[in-house]
């Protein structure tokens, strides 16, 4: 066969002469091929063009689009724009769906085009179809040599896979468990603190994390708390050091240490303070909050930049000023989060203080008029600020600083504004229900007492309501009411079944919490803006000129112990273990009584 | 009020003139008009808005939820499989066909790759099998075991059969095969280790619930569906575009499956032969595999020194065996953090660590910050879960690297021993039972009672005589 | 990579070896099948999204193997508030409450609004047009009563081994679900 077309490979196998038919069939599946050919490069070429087209240019992201409606909104009877916006939005629409039918029908063409083109090739090959004609060999097969070159290029070539590992590993970082950068910050984070992510309910009580402590009530659960002392022979007073920034909140304590906030139009701060010495721990200014308006909003002196008092879960303390700014700090003193809700509209600027539920912080934002539709309440993650839930609040402007409290099983918040008393879901923010009836400016916070939830409506009337109704229970879930020296400042307070209101010109009244009757009156004749306190059965009492008071919490009126202290108490104080801490204007004072 | 236009469909839906301004009333432009509603409306305010009370008896709508494909399909899809493979195990020994496989890999084309979309795919099962050996938590539908057994049962008894025609991959590969061109021994060796190396990084990264990393890179299953990410059909159009001349690469130098398929094959009971008569050595067949798999006969013609050679060399390989492994195990640690890196978990706790301090962003949030903000809510339990991860992928990452030592050294033993083979067979591990080569031997077609042999082709009983040019 | 047995001379050794090997294939791969099959279910799983850990990324409508995605837009309208100021239908702060095209937040105009009685609005969902981009769920969830939610659509979904969306997902809500129950669907809102 050596060197020699051969006629025949197989008996009765003609190779010699090719068929007239069967070279014309032949050039047409030839031309089928090619013309099938081009249809497919073609054809992918526009898809590929068309995708990485659209892939630039997002159509549903406009850019234009976005422009568009920021103009509309700043000029929103621009009827020009409107049409604008309706045009682009069409023709937007009109090229993303027709790419998408176009990708669609293209990849069944380019499918066609590539059976067609296979087909026409391969029946081109069985016209091309050539015999097998294996030559002779001139030397034996180097099946060694074969098997050597394998080898090298099989160990080359792991080699070459193996460095690719080697090199990702190197690029992205080992994982290893045992690097020295993610171990710490592991034990870092299970620190007894931060591991126990949200702080026990009897440590909540122990300590004093918001304006008048756990719940909001006013009620301490701390043990031997101060009955007696005496600024000028200094006999109880700890320590005494000077208000490090103007500011009418409270003190809150969270083990052995207490925060307070302070500050003016110019610059406003967090402080702590260890409670057994009254030394500064640390001050953080809040500043450079993120998305703040640069303008400091005008806030009447009688309120001031920092009326709100802090809050504190155990785990970090947060604080708001009359500016919205909201922000957090580890109990170390670090800043963790902070973002602004300003400007806020409100005319006396914002008191609302601010409180902690579970890792939420919750943030009562009453502004304006009812009709303006800004004021919300907020639930934000204590770790990170984001709004877990927020729920608009169809009232105006209000002072007063909602009361937690479970209840009907249900965790519940409630707030007051002009009309309403509202409680909502502290899981969701989802309204349980509300009472009409309220007037004036809401000052007075409301406290929970006895199953019954006491709202002020300031001078005017006090409403006791049962907290397990829903939608508007005004007619159904008010157990008493009265109108009998109702607070117009102060906040009211109940234990075991007395419920004591404090007016500002010094009336202090004991009701009965069951039906509201009233058991007696006592009038010091001080003016007080701090909210009557107890603690330990006795009822705290500081006047704005300095007076102190501790009368008995009991059926009939006795005063305890009576001082005169050389400061004016707006703030309301706050308690632990054998401490009471007071703010008033020009010193912060720390009381102790003896361990017992 | 009036009802809006009723708009459906895309040209009707929102068009300039649908969505013109129509206004009846003139609202305070902020949520308060909501809250007008809501409480008006406050009778059981459990939802921020209650459902209202249709005075008008206004039915409401249901919710739809479209059922996918039934059930029953899935051992519909089973049964498929188990006939095909019988088919093809049929067409192989039995009958002996090319044109038959042809036929069954156009139908398991049309069924498994364009109907059933390239999903269930044996392939893929692989990382399914995997996930469940080392995920307690995770069920393998009887499907996807049955996708995975099947197959491999049947390799080791008639070698590579699904491949044949069964699977939709090799089919896609097997017809563009049109102008098929020789790979050199040495690139064929030394790309066949990769379908072992991409199985073990395939069952590391599903093992550890990382990723599927043969289903995200699967060449075919965009060009089965019809679409899919830019970069993948254009890898899989490439592949085809290749495959054009280099037969099956996916099947020969990637499939994580064949690499089963073929160690199942290399033991199995019966073997493809290019005929079941005797070879005659006519050497006819010699260049009819596409693949590279049929091996001519090999004679050990050696002197008793270079045996000594050759000897001396099997031997430090296998020796090497063990150095090679704890090597490459030990750069399959290196590797534990570009394999943590694709573990959404891991990675994603990576950045948790880093970001700890700084304060959470507001405002619109990427799915990043929110992915953040979610690893956040539980920091210390996420972080702690990762770890958990991180040392499994570790350990996984070490054996992986052991396995690609161990493939590339039993590569390098199996190179250096000698074979001997008589006659021109296929070799079981690589033979893809395309059953080409069968109409390449006289023999065979005098088996079949040549010439009417041919008869079996079509054509109109002229393609043998094609032109001699 | 074959056993390296290369006695010529002593076929049925070989064939021993090789009978072994496959009997010993044979049993671990029977071996494997029990121990997955302890574990495996009758039941094929499909995917789904858990709207309680839905975090409206965005990433369904970019991430689904599928050019437009399987995942839409669904609403349980028994928990809608039908609101005539829809925060899923309406931009933030509408020009005004109508549906142009400068007040509505669906990129796609797939949401449609339709007038019930005074002062509702009912709103459906045209699948063809969904994409699946979460911006109204997003709106609906935050100041609505979260009727609108998405789902995966198991007409549209191919069912990938694993599904690409899931990976990338943001809340870490899809999960593999039974597939004679493949739907999550909202019963009650923000999760009560």
């Amino acid at each position: 066969m050596q060197n020699q077309r051969p006629k025949t490979i197989l008996p009765g196998l003609d190779f010699a002469t090719p068929k007239p038919r069967l070279n014309s069939m032949h050039t047409g599946w030839q031309r089928v091929r090619f013309i099938s050919g081009v249809f497919i490069l073609l054809a992918a070429a526009a898809m590929l063009i068309e995708n990485l087209a659209s892939a630039t240019l997002d159509p549903l992201k406009s850019p234009k689009l976005a422009a568009l409606k920021d103009k509309l909104r700043q000029n929103p009877a621009d009827e020009s724009v409107k049409q604008e916006i309706r045009q682009l939005d069409l023709q937007l629409r009109a090229d993303y769906f027709g790419r998408l039918s176009r990708s669609g029908s293209g990849v069944y063409l380019l499918l066609g085009g590539g059976a067609v083109f296979v087909l026409a090739w391969s029946q081109c090959n069985r016209f091309e179809k050539k015999p097998p004609m294996p030559q002779p060999r001139t030397e034996p097969l180097d099946t060694a040599g074969i098997a050597r070159t394998a080898r090298w290029s099989a160990g080359v070539g792991g080699a070459a896979v193996t460095a690719v590992l080697l090199v990702l590993g190197l690029v992205t970082g080992k994982a290893r468990t045992d690097s020295p950068v993610k171990d710490s910050q592991i034990s870092g984070s299970q620190t007894p603190a931060a591991s126990q992510a949200v702080s026990s309910e009897e440590e909540l009580k122990r300590n004093w994390p918001r304006f008048r402590g756990q719940g909001g009530n006013g009620v301490s659960e701390a043990k031997n708390i101060p009955q007696s002392w005496d600024t000028k022979t200094g006999s109880g007073i700890a320590w005494k050091t000077p208000v490090p920034a103007p500011g009418f909140n409270s003190p809150v304590i969270w083990r052995g240490n207490f925060f307070i906030s302070g500050g003016d139009a110019a610059r406003r701060e967090v402080f702590c303070y260890e409670c057994s010495t009254g030394k500064l721990v640390w001050r953080q200014p809040v500043e450079n909050v993120p998305g703040a308006p640069t303008k400091v909003p005008e806030v009447p002196e009688t309120t001031g930049y920092a009326a709100p008092s802090v809050a504190t879960d155990g785990q970090r303390v947060y604080a708001i000023f009359a500016t919205g700014d909201v922000a957090a700090f580890t109990l170390e003193g670090k800043p963790v989060w902070s973002r602004s809700f300003g400007p806020l509209k409100n005319p006396y600027g914002h008191a609302t203080s601010l409180l902690t539920w579970k890792d939420r912080l919750i943030v009562l934002l009453d502004q304006g008029e009812s009709e303006d539709g800004k004021s919300k309440l907020y639930a934000l993650d204590g770790r990170t600020g984001k709004t877990v839930w927020e729920t608009p609040r169809k009232v105006g402007a209000s002072w007063a600083t909602p009361v937690t409290f479970e209840a009907a099983g249900e965790a519940q918040v409630v707030a007051l504004a002009i009309p309403w008393a509202i409680s909502y879901g502290l899981k969701d923010g989802v309204e349980l229900w509300r009472v009409e009836g309220l007037n004036g400016e809401v000052t007075p916070s409301p406290a929970f007492a006895q199953g019954l939830v006491l709202v002020p409506s300031p001078s005017e009337k006090l409403f006791a309501i049962r907290p397990d109704g829903h939608g508007d229970v005004t007619k159904t879930q008010v157990a008493w009411s009265t109108e009998e020296n109702v607070p117009d400042v102060t906040s009211p307070v109940g234990t075991g079944d007395l419920v004591f209101t404090l007016t500002t010109p010094g009336v202090l009244t004991c009701l009965e919490a069951k039906d509201g009757k009233k058991l007696w009156e006592h009038d010091f004749e001080m003016e007080c803006h701090a909210s009557p306190s107890i603690a330990e059965g006795r009822v705290y009492l500081f006047g704005q000129k300095g007076t102190a008071i501790i009368t008995e919490a009991g059926r009939q009126f006795k005063e305890l112990f009576r001082t005169e202290m050389p400061d004016m108490f707006h703030a309301s104080p706050a308690f632990v273990d054998n401490t009471m801490i007071l703010r008033g204007s020009t010193n912060l004072w720390g009381i102790v009584s003896p361990p017992k | 009020m009036r009802p809006d236009a009723n708009e459906s469909g895309l040209t009707a839906a929102g068009g300039p003139e649908n969505r013109a301004a129509r206004p009846r009333f003139n609202p305070t432009l902020s949520l308060s008009v909501l809250i007008l509603l809501l409480i008006s409306t406050v009778a059981l305010a459990q939802q921020r808005f209650p459902p209202p009370d249709f005075e008008s008896g206004h039915k409401l709508p249901l919710t739809t939820t479209p059922a996918g494909r039934a059930f029953i399909y899935e051992y519909v899809d089973v049964a498929v499989l188990a006939a095909c493979i019988a088919i093809s195990v049929f067409l192989i020994y039995r009958k002996r066909s090319r044109a038959g496989l042809v036929g069954l890999s156009l139908f398991s084309l049309a069924y498994f790759g364009f109907y059933r979309k390239g999903c269930v795919c044996a392939i893929g099962s692989v990382q399914n099998i995997a996930l469940a050996l080392f995920e307690p938590g995770y069920a393998v539908p009887v499907s996807v075991l049955a996708f995975f057994i099947l197959p491999l049962a049947v390799s080791l008894f008639f070698g590579r059969s699904f491949c044949a025609g069964v699977c939709p991959h090799g089919a896609l590969q097997d017809l563009v095969l049109l102008k098929p061109i020789k790979v050199p021994a040495w690139l064929e060796q030394a790309l066949s280790t990769l379908p072992f190396i991409y199985l073990g990084a395939g069952v590391l990264l599903a093992g550890t619930g990382s990723a599927f990393l043969i289903c995200q890179y699967d060449p075919f299953v965009p060009v089965f569906r019809l679409s899919g990410r830019a970069l993948m059909v254009i890898a899989g159009v490439a592949l085809l575009a290749l495959g054009m001349f280099v037969g099956r690469p996916y099947c020969r130098f990637l499939c994580p499956y064949g690499a089963l398929l073929k160690a199942g094959a290399m033991v199995s009971r019966w073997r493809v032969t290019v005929t079941p008569d005797n070879c005659t050595q006519c050497r006819l067949c010699e260049t009819s595999c596409p693949f590279g798999a049929l091996r001519e006969p090999e004679e050990v013609q050696t002197t008793p020194s270079v045996l000594r050679q050759d000897r001396r060399r099997l031997a430090f390989l296998i020796a090497l065996l063990p150095v090679l492994v704890l090597g490459c195990a030990w750069v399959g640690d290196f590797f534990s953090g570009a394999a943590a890196a694709l573990n959404p978990t891991v990675s994603l706790a990576d950045r948790l660590a880093a970001e700890k301090e700084t304060p959470a962003k507001s405002g619109a949030l990427s799915p990043d910050d929110l992915a953040l903000d979610r690893a956040r809510q539980n920091a210390d339990e996420f972080l702690r879960n990762a770890e958990a991860i991180r040392k499994r992928i570790t350990t996984g990452s070490r054996i992986f690297g052991g396995w690609v030592g161990l493939v590339i050294g039993l590569k390098l033993v199996g190179l250096s021993v000698h074979r001997r083979r008589k006659d021109y067979e296929p070799t079981p591990g690589d033979c893809l039972a395309c059953a080409r080569c069968f109409e390449f031997c006289p023999s065979e077609l005098v088996r079949r009672g040549f010439p009417n042999g041919f008869a079996s082709q079509p054509l109109d009983g002229s393609p043998l005589e094609p032109a001699l040019k | 990579m074959s056993p390296p047995s290369s006695n010529p001379n002593n076929p049925s050794r070989r064939q021993f070896l090789k009978d072994g090997a496959r009997i010993a294939a044979a049993a671990g791969l029977g071996g494997l099948m029990g121990s997955i099959a302890m574990r495996s279910s009758a039941m094929n799983t499909v995917w789904q999204i858990d709207p309680q850990k839905c975090v409206r990324c965005g990433n369904c409508a970019t991430h689904c193997v599928l050019e437009q995605s399987a995942v839409k837009c669904v609403h349980a309208y028994a928990i809608c508030g039908y609101c005539q100021l829809c925060t899923g239908y309406f931009e933030p702060e509408p020009n005004d409450l109508n549906t142009g095209a400068e007040n509505c937040l669906c990129p796609t105009a797939a949401i449609k609004r339709t007038f019930v009685e005074d002062p509702y609005f009912e709103y459906t969902i045209d699948e063809r047009l969904c994409i699946g981009c979460a911006k109204c769920v997003e709106g609906c969830n935050r100041f609505g009563n979260g009727s609108l939610f998405l789902q995966v659509r198991h007409d549209r979904c191919v069912n990938c081994n694993e599904c690409a969306i899931s990976k990338v997902c943001a809340g870490d809500a899809f999960r593999r679900v039974p597939a004679n129950a493949p739907y999550l669907l909202k019963t009650t809102s923000h999760g009560l």
